[in-house]
Order: C-alpha cells, then structure tokens, then sequence
C-alpha cells in the first residue's frame, strides 16, 4: 500500500527505466507490438503506482483502493510491466504476456482479476464507468480517488463527451482523468484525422479543471495531482503530453501503433537503458 | 397545430403525461405498476438506486425521483454513457436499475451492455419501456429486435411479464438474480390479463395460463392477452389451445416447454418483435435441437419495419392480433 509519502525522483527514474526494459522485452518476444506507447507511458504509469494510487498489495479487493482503469486497454506491456514492478503481479507471469490462454492479455480483461477495474478495449467506454465508480465512491463517503488513462485517438468517441459532462454535472472531483497525450493512433497523426485540439479549452468548457503536462517531468506529476486532489468542486483532467518510445534515442518520435520490433532492435535498445542507466 | 391544455382529445391520444413532468390538470392518471414496485424496493433497500436518461415519468421512476431523491440520478440523453454510470455504480456495490425505451437501451448502448454489464456480470438491471411495434411514435421508438440483442448476451436474463399484475414479481425476480437482468415493460392503464390462481413470475418458468392439447401457444409480454383471447375464440370452434406465458424469455424452462409440446398437435408462438431471433426463434431451437416436428407457426413482426400508430391498428396490420394467433392454430391443425 502507498503510504503517501514522497517517492524520490532518482527512485522513479530508475524504475521507469526497469519498466521500459520489460517492456521492449515482452514486446519483443513476439517482435510486434505496443512498444511506442508503452514506452511513451512508462513514466506516467511508474508514478501512479509508485506514487499515487493507493493499493493493497495483500488484498486487492480492498474496499478503498483507489482505483485506476486504463481505457486504452492495450497498452499493456507497460501496464503488466508496471503491476509486476509494484509487487501486485507475479513477474514470472510476464513472459506469457499475449501467449494462447494466458491471462495477460494484449487488451486488459478482468481475467487478470481485480487490478483490471472494468474491461475496456471498447474505446470510449472507461470514462463513463469511472464516473460510475466515483459516484459510488462518494455516496459511500470513501475517500477513495478513481483515476483512468485514455488516449487522444480515443477522444474521438463520442461517449466520452457524454461520460464528461456527466462527470461535470455531478461535480465528480474525486475523478482524474490522465489523457496519454501523444498524437498516435492507427491512422496516423490523430491531429489529422479529427480534430481534437485544443482538448484543454473542450473539457474546460464541459467544466472541467484541466492542467497540460510533460508526460515524462515528475515534478510536474506530483503538482498536477496535488492540484487534481485540491479541486473539490470538479472532475480534473492532466493532459500528459508523452513522446512514442521515450528513453530510447532511436526509437523517440517514431509513430507507429503496433509497431514491428526486430530483435536487432531490441537488443539495441535494452543494451542503450542499460547503459544509460544500469 | 400546436398543443394546447384545452385541447383533451389531442392531448390524451399522445398520451403527453409521458412527456411532461406534472399531470395536467384534465388527464387521467396512469398507474404506475412498475414504478409503485421499483419504489417500494428501493424503500426495503438502500443500495437500490434508479437511473433515467430524460425519460423519468415514461419509466415510472417519477416516483423514486419524488419520495427518494438520493436514489435517484439523472443522467440526461446520453443512454451509452448511462449503462456504463450503471456498470461502475454496481462494481462500487450499488444496485442501478437503469431506464430508457427498449429501443434505446438495447440498440445504441449494445456494446456497451455487452461489455460494461454481460461479460462482468454486472449487477445492473436494464428496464425498457414501450416494447415492440407498440407505439405512436414511430419506427425509431419500436423495439422490434431488442429480445433477439439480448438473448445474444451471454449472462444475460430477459424477463418479459405478460401483465402490470407481474410487475412486482418481475422486480423481485430481477432482485433475486445476482446479475444483469433486462425487463421488458409496457405501460398499462390496467391490469389486462388477470393472472388469479397461477404461480408467481420466476425466472426459469413457464406459466400455463389456459389448457388444451389441440395446440400449444406460447406467448410473451403483451401477446399473452392476444393469445388468451385467441384460445377463446378458438374454444368456441371446439379447439382447446393451451397458452403459455414465457415471460422468463432467458433463461427458457426448456422442460417445461418440451413436456407442453409433447402434448400438442401443432406450436404457436406469439411476440411483439421481430420473428427473427425472439422467442419463437428460441422455441424452434428447442424443437429442433429435441428432435421434436410439430406444425409451428410464428406470430410476430415478419422481418420489417412497422410505423407509429395505435396498438389495436398496429397489431391488426402487422399481424399480430388475437385473430391472427387464431388462423396460425387452426393452419397447424389442418396441415
């Protein structure tokens, strides 16, 4: 369990950077996959659950967990990865990461048990149970805080409008939303399939406190979330602006939604966060 | 034209109650069967919390909006991003009773039922209103296809009473199951079909309401009262027709449907929905699937769609009236 106190920065760091290791190797092994956004993410999700999210590592079914629901349900090398890294996943388990019948699936389901709080892969559909969860949460008087991690593709759907203004409407402030702001998705530049800048401005005006982060600066996650809990009167949105395949020099900026990872390549990259930081 | 409160005729024929908050002052108030169960088992349980997408007193959860406003949310017309609201409140221990028309429910939010409520089992209960072919408003409001959706779920139960006098056993059946439920309900004046001396509605079971071994007639929701008028007819011919309430859609009390039609010499089955994939699909499968040939007609909508209109028109020209369920009998039992 988090206890609250402060996770020192070098220790976040080299934790993203045992993540990312994981990742490109679990990637790897099939030599395609979510490599670029989970290394995008890496930071982001390191910090939720190194910092922010309060868990029981002895009981996941604790009633008061904070609870967090990756939308972008197939981020998931990054997501295992993580859960494996913060004691709540065997890391044994990683190396069947997409293999027949194993629960790790390459969409997030709740075969994977409590740590997948609803199942998404639906894009659009985390938000409004988020917002479920959170009202719950407050009629109960738990003072539980329910987080969930969409991607910028995904705000093309039109549920998720619903699920803000619901969220607006009925002052859901225990609710953050993390936007994996990276600018991919299937087609490309998300920029040029619709138009879904400025996201600030949109979900300020469906009443939403908004805070524009670099997804990989963790001071700037400690500010945004210390900010998101001291709104108490609206949902709060950290547009985390995240670089596809962070902390790897040759794979930085390189766009591609399920990219094709040669061994080779691989190998480079797990000797460049080796050496970089050992 | 527009509206106009001294205009009683035009008002009534709409039946304009559905759509404003408070009565007018020269409209007859409608029961409310439904909502009258739905508040007195929210009164018995807390966790029980009622969800309308701008269509509160067409749901009759008016009633939980007055007397238990905490139990109460609103979640404006957006029925996709209300089943998933549903689906958190009830992974957060809650129990949302979640309200729209059928066509709503089931056809813009199906993805959303399929993975927010069927595969987590979620213990969310789907209420539909305004069922089938039975509305003035038209193509866009009649669920024609809603059972077959939902019968496709996996983990889902369809409940279906044939009469208001059921509403209250239909709550407590969707209670009693720890799990999604979708309730199919019309909004009645009355209690049509009387439903003296036979057991509750339970999940599971048929009910026979009127026995005969000339022909077996299984109906759900509104037809009950279509076939029970038919096997009156049709005993007045000398032809005893037994008429089955199936109101427990899913799951099918498939040994009970198998022993009724062992019994009889030809099936009917009569639905306010499309023939495709409704209870009469469901029938058949059971049939086949047992090895079993009778003559077998289905009554239903015969894979169109229909138009707004009152009921009595719209069952006489989709074919779905007493007099229809009668001919399909008697062709049984000719052939």
């Amino acid at each position: 369990m988090q206890t609250g106190n402060r996770t020192s920065l070098k220790q976040l760091r080299d934790t993203a950077t045992l993540i990312r290791k994981d990742v490109i190797r679990m990637v790897a092994r099939h030599g395609q996959g979510y490599v670029q956004q989970g290394l995008g993410a890496a930071d982001l999700f390191t910090y939720l659950y190194f910092q922010e999210l309060r868990f029981d590592t002895a009981n996941l079914n604790w009633a008061d967990r904070d609870r967090f629901i990756l939308s972008t349900a197939h981020n998931t090398a990054v997501f295992y990865a993580t859960l494996a890294r913060a004691g709540l996943l065997d890391p044994e388990t990683l190396t069947e990461y997409c293999l027949d019948g194993s629960s790790l699936e390459i969409n997030a389901s709740e075969r994977l048990g409590p740590l997948v709080e609803c199942t998404c892969g639906s894009l659009g559909q985390g938000l409004s149970v988020a917002a479920g969860l959170a009202m719950g949460s407050r009629r109960q008087q738990r003072d539980a805080n329910i987080c969930l991690m969409l991607g910028d593709g995904e705000l093309e759907e039109g549920q998720v409008w619903e699920a803000a203004m619901f969220a607006a409407t009925h002052k859901l402030s225990n609710l953050t939303m993390i936007i994996d702001l990276n600018y991919m998705q299937v087609e490309g530049d998300a920029r040029d399939v619709a138009a879904i800048d400025p996201v600030d401005a949109k979900l300020e005006s469906f009443g939403w406190q908004t805070i524009i982060i670099d997804g990989h600066d963790f001071e700037a996650m400690f500010a945004s979330f210390a900010a998101a809990r001291a709104d108490t009167d609206r949902p709060s949105c950290i547009i985390a602006h995240t670089t596809p395949g962070k902390g790897v020099p040759f794979l930085e900026g390189q766009k591609s939604h399920n990219m094709v990872l040669p061994e080779d390549t691989a190998g480079d990259a797990l000797q460049w966060l080796e050496a970089d930081h050992g | 034209m527009a509206e106009t409160d001294d205009n009683p005729l035009k008002s009534d024929a709409l039946h304009l109650d559905d759509f404003s908050v408070k009565q007018r002052p020269h409209q007859q108030a409608v029961p409310k069967y439904y909502g009258e169960a739905l508040l007195a088992a929210a009164r018995a349980d807390t966790s029980i919390l009622a969800l309308t997408a701008d269509l509160t007193a067409p749901t009759e959860t008016d009633l939980v909006r007055d007397h238990l406003p905490d139990q109460f949310v609103m979640a404006g017309i957006a029925e996709a991003n209300m089943v998933g609201v549903g689906a958190g409140l009830a992974r957060a221990g809650f129990i949302p009773f979640v309200h729209s028309f059928s066509v709503f429910l089931s056809r813009r939010s199906f993805d959303q039922i399929a993975m927010q409520i069927a595969y987590p089992k979620t213990n969310v209960k789907l209420v539909g209103f305004m069922p089938g072919i039975d509305s003035l408003l038209g193509v866009s409001h009649q669920a024609i296809d809603d059972i077959a959706l939902m019968r496709a779920l996996p983990n889902m139960t369809i409940l279906e009473p044939a009469s208001p006098a059921d509403y209250q056993d239909a709550v407590a059946a969707a209670l009693a199951h720890e799990g999604p439920v979708y309730l199919r309900l019309y909004r009645a004046t009355a209690p049509a079909t009387p439903l003296d001396g036979v057991p509750p509605l339970q999940a599971g079971k048929i009910r026979c309401l009127h026995h005969g071994n000339d022909a077996a007639i299984f109906a759900t929701g509104l037809m009950v009262e279509q076939a029970l008028l038919a096997a009156e007819d049709l005993k007045a011919q000398s032809i005893n027709a037994s008429v089955i309430d199936c109101a427990s859609i899913k799951p099918l009390d498939v040994e009970g449907i198998i022993d009724i039609i062992s019994q009889s010499k030809s099936v009917v089955t009569a639905e306010n929905h499309t023939i495709i994939g409704g209870l009469g699909s469901a029938i058949a499968e059971i049939m086949a699937g047992n090895n079993i040939a009778r003559p077998f007609f289905r009554i239903g909508v015969q894979d169109c769609f229909a138009e707004g209109g009152s009921r009595p028109f719209l069952f006489g020209k989709y074919g779905l009236s007493a007099k229809d369920i009668a001919a399909a009998v008697k062709q049984g039992l000719a052939s």
